[in-house]
């Protein structure tokens, strides 16, 4: 190895000090043009449409990721993007337990414009993943939009170690950690367990058997979203299931909200989401812990830069 | 002697004509699964619905004509005309056993095999017991009667074996990404097997109890059968194949074996799968003979032809039907007595205790019908979207073998499918609206507390409630205190079930964390069909009222 000399030493010191005094100033200077770290997307269009959601999902969406600074800013080109989406249940997208078909043609085409090479969609379901795929809307409008719908195979599951605290390894689905990002949209419902069920508890989807984590479930959500360490969430809250979740049926728990929200930060998705519930996320367990161990912000109003607008 | 090459163009002709049916019978009980756009339901019954002896014998068994089916009437003018062309020409059952007789003759000299023989009676013994059964309420020749038997091996058998052949080797190239030439196989592998997923296999894989097993056994037994006799199940043993017989005994259409010409080279008695003594001139068994033509293309002087008896003309001599009246009635007492074998089982006694897991799909009838009209093709095993259906073993007695049962552990009734009911050929299982279908019970969920997380161990779980279907769900939660080890007192949500609600779908038995015996449980009682089985008085509105889902959409 070739000797420094002291010259050298000096300037390099010198530099990297230099460096060091300036960073605080260079990164105030970036955040103040940084963009926004959360939207809120708000239907203030008077009347409401009713039934079909196609109007008010396609243009709450284009606006919140526009204002956000278009999805670019997370889908690089060639890229292959994962969409989680709620499609468990074998119920339709007016039963609200599944994630609004409307809303998710809306994001694969946004995909596609962003340069991603390939769009995937899929879900570890509950009931018959053909069926519900069918029933919930989505198979159809992924068939449109020319995205790839993925029945994912029990079999194939693989163990990775996660390290979480609760979970340390547990089989997750290659497909899905090999893509480039993974976009999860649930759908803002009512959960008996959990209380509410978001962003978070919507990467259940990528384990193959998630019945024993519903023993402490808080901790591992918690440990499975630091893994998959979200860039990007999206919530839908067209409709919303209010109670009886997170399988509903009955039209009657169903509310339109007529909301989208977009952000980098899951943990403030999600304390939006329970705050559209009317519930206080503070008292969530899993936000809560989701908060504690770092992984977001509750207070997304003032510790994040939000943005809230009405289309 | 002037040899000449056998005429073989009538064989092709036919063996066409069996392949097209064979084929279409296939494509049919594979199709019957849910499909994205496609009514599943219609077309493929077409098969039951021409058998007359389901008819016939679903007929004496209920006295009633609902639910069946009148398209069998043209089965039974084409045998009065033609003879027994059915079995030659369209069962793919027959050709199934035709297949394998050429595959059992192939490359060995063919022998000649006895004419008529005793064994001929078998099928006509069991044809008249099973009728025996029916007059007194029984109903047992689902498991004889060929359509039912291929089906059920089907569907329980042969198609899941072949979908695990092929997810289970593409899974294990996937899993291990073998190279060759350096171009990793599951390039090629992937592919096709996500394009089969997808197109042609749609649902998860099935997999079914020892019964099923068993069931493949039988399958594998008759066809390997075909090496002792050609075609044995169909001459000896096949029900329908007796029935027919019966209708056939003097045909429009006739072998005519010239004398004049005739060497008595007696190949055609050598070809003839059925025994159906094609050489003996003017004894020829139109109760048995297929109407397949190897004779007539095995003859080498031509004096074989097949002719229709004009009214006017002399009659062409035939055999005669070798079973006489008293064995029939014999038979009929064997199936009556072998029936009341059936009835000693307590399962058989009405409001006699009822077998927990014998829980029957949504819209069965009541026991006693459900057995009457049952005829265990598995039609409803291969369409339940969760692999649910199961065929029984004989917890509910003799009679109730190979019927359709819901294992919950295995798979779940799914809220929003009603497709057993659509597809039952004999509607032992209802055809029910998704509306009155979601209504129905079929037995009653219960906890095992000793093995619940929440009551046992002091942790939440609630696996079971986010699973059930219903809106208001029929588990609830109420909080209780649980003591720790350490002394700690927490308050956990501890599931309950809403009898009044409860469906028994077994979802919840399904989704329990505990794979091996669950600790919610569904058992038949409460289920609809059954009213001696109804332990819980219904207080009506002192539990929650949530009996009218009117605003859910199925």
């Amino acid at each position: 190895m070739k000797k420094k000399t002291r010259r050298q030493f000096l300037i390099e010191t010198g530099c990297c000090a230099g460096a060091l005094a300036l960073q605080p100033i260079m990164g105030n200077a970036q955040t103040t043009n940084s963009p926004l770290d959360m939207v809120v997307c708000k239907w203030k269009g008077d009347p409401v449409p009713e039934e079909p959601t196609r109007e008010i999902a396609e243009k709450l969406l284009k606006k919140a990721v526009e204002t956000i600074g278009g999805l670019e800013r997370f889908v690089k080109k060639g890229d292959v993007v994962w969409i989680k989406p709620n499609m468990a249940w074998d119920r339709t997208p007016e039963q609200s337990a599944n994630t609004n078909p409307d809303l998710l043609r809306t994001l694969i085409e946004l995909c596609f414009n962003a340069g991603a090479k390939t769009v995937k969609v899929g879900d570890n379901t509950v009931n018959d993943a053909t069926k519900s795929y069918v029933t919930s809307g989505i198979a159809a409008v992924v068939k449109e939009t020319g995205a790839e719908l993925i029945y994912v195979d029990r079999s194939r599951f693989k163990e990775m170690e996660i390290g979480g605290e609760r979970v340390k390894k547990i089989p997750l689905y290659p497909e899905i950690i090999e893509s480039d990002i993974v976009i999860s949209v649930p759908v803002a419902k009512h959960h008996a367990s959990t209380t509410v069920t978001l962003a978070m508890k919507n990467y259940m989807g990528v384990i193959e058997n998630r019945r024993m984590f519903h023993q402490d479930l808080p901790t591992c959500i918690k440990d499975i979203t630091a893994y998959m360490k979200p860039k990007v969430s999206i919530l839908d809250a067209i409709r919303v299931l209010t109670a009886n979740g997170p399988q509903g049926g009955d039209l009657k728990d169903v509310k339109r909200v007529n909301t989208v929200a977009i952000s980098t930060d899951i943990v403030a998705l999600d304390a939006f989401g329970c705050e559209i519930l009317n519930y206080d996320p503070n008292q969530i367990g899993t936000v809560k812990k989701a908060f504690e161990s770092g992984l977001g912000q509750i207070d997304y109003k003032n510790k994040l830069k939000y943005q809230e607008i009405a289309v | 002697m002037k040899f000449k090459k056998p005429r073989s163009w009538t064989q092709w002709i036919r063996r066409f004509c069996q392949f097209v049916f064979f084929v279409l019978f296939i494509i049919l009980a594979w199709n019957l699964h849910f499909l994205d756009d496609e009514d599943p339901t219609g077309i493929y019954k077409i098969f039951f619905h021409l058998d007359p002896l389901i008819f016939l014998l679903t007929l004496l068994s209920t006295w009633t004509l609902a639910g069946l089916s009148l398209l069998c009437i043209f089965t039974v003018i084409i045998t009065l005309l033609l003879g027994r062309v059915f079995c030659g020409w369209f069962c793919p059952f027959g050709t199934l056993h035709t297949f394998f007789t050429w595959l059992a003759q192939l490359g060995k000299k063919k022998k000649e095999y006895q004419n008529r023989t005793s064994a001929h009676r078998v099928k006509y013994f069991i044809l008249f017991a099973m009728l025996g059964m029916s007059l007194f309420g029984g109903h047992w020749f689902g498991i004889f009667d060929p359509f039912s038997f291929f089906y059920r091996a089907l569907s329980t058998g042969v198609f899941p074996a072949f979908h695990i052949a092929i997810e289970e080797s593409s899974t294990a190239i996937y899993k291990e990404d073998p190279k060759i030439l350096g171009v990793p196989v599951t390039k090629i592998s992937e592919p096709i097997y996500q394009k089969l997923r997808t197109h042609v296999f749609r649902m998860s894989q099935k997999t079914f109890y020892t019964e099923g097993t068993i069931i493949t056994f039988t399958l594998l037994l008759v066809i390997g059968l075909n090496f002792v006799r050609p075609r044995f199940w169909c001459r000896y043993i096949c029900p329908l194949g007796g029935l027919l017989g019966l209708i056939s005994q003097k045909p429009l259409l006739r072998l005519k074996n010239d004398e004049s010409t005739c060497s008595n080279c007696r190949q055609c008695s050598k070809a003839c799968p059925a025994g159906a003594q094609p050489d003996q001139r003017g004894d020829w068994l139109p109760t048995e003979c297929f109407v397949c033509w190897n004779c007539v293309a095995s003859c080498r002087s031509d004096s074989i032809t097949f002719q229709f008896q004009v009214p006017g003309k002399k009659a062409i001599a035939t055999g005669k039907l070798d079973y006489p009246r008293r064995t029939v009635l014999t038979a009929m007492a064997t199936g009556t007595v072998g029936l009341l074998g059936f009835r000693v089982a307590p399962q058989s006694k009405q409001g006699q205790p009822f077998p927990e897991t014998l829980i029957r799909p949504p819209g069965s009838r009541n026991e006693r019908e459900f057995l009457q009209r049952c005829i265990q093709c598995g039609a409803c095993m291969r369409v339940c979207p969760t692999n649910a259906i199961q065929p029984a073993g004989i917890e509910g007695g003799w009679e109730a073998l190979w019927t359709p049962k819901l294992v919950p552990k295995i798979g779940y009734c799914l809220y929003s499918c009603n497709m057993c009911g659509q597809v039952c050929p004999t509607q032992a299982i209802q055809p029910i609206p998704l509306l009155e279908k979601q209504k129905i019970k079929i037995g009653l969920a219960t906890f095992d507390k000793g093995r619940c997380i929440p009551y046992s161990y002091g942790r939440e779980c609630l696996v079971c409630e986010e699973h059930c279907p219903l809106s208001p769900k029929a588990i609830y939660l109420v909080e209780r205190d649980v003591t720790l080890r350490d002394g700690r007192v927490v308050k956990i949500k501890q599931p309950e079930v809403d009898p009044d609600l409860c469906i028994g779908c077994g979802f919840c038995e399904w989704s329990c964390v505990f794979q091996d015996r669950a600790a919610i449980y569904v058992t038949t009682a409460n289920e609809s069909r059954n009213p001696k089985n109804q332990p819980i008085l219904v207080f009506g509105d002192t539990y929650s009222t949530g009996t009218e889902n009117s605003s859910s959409p199925y």
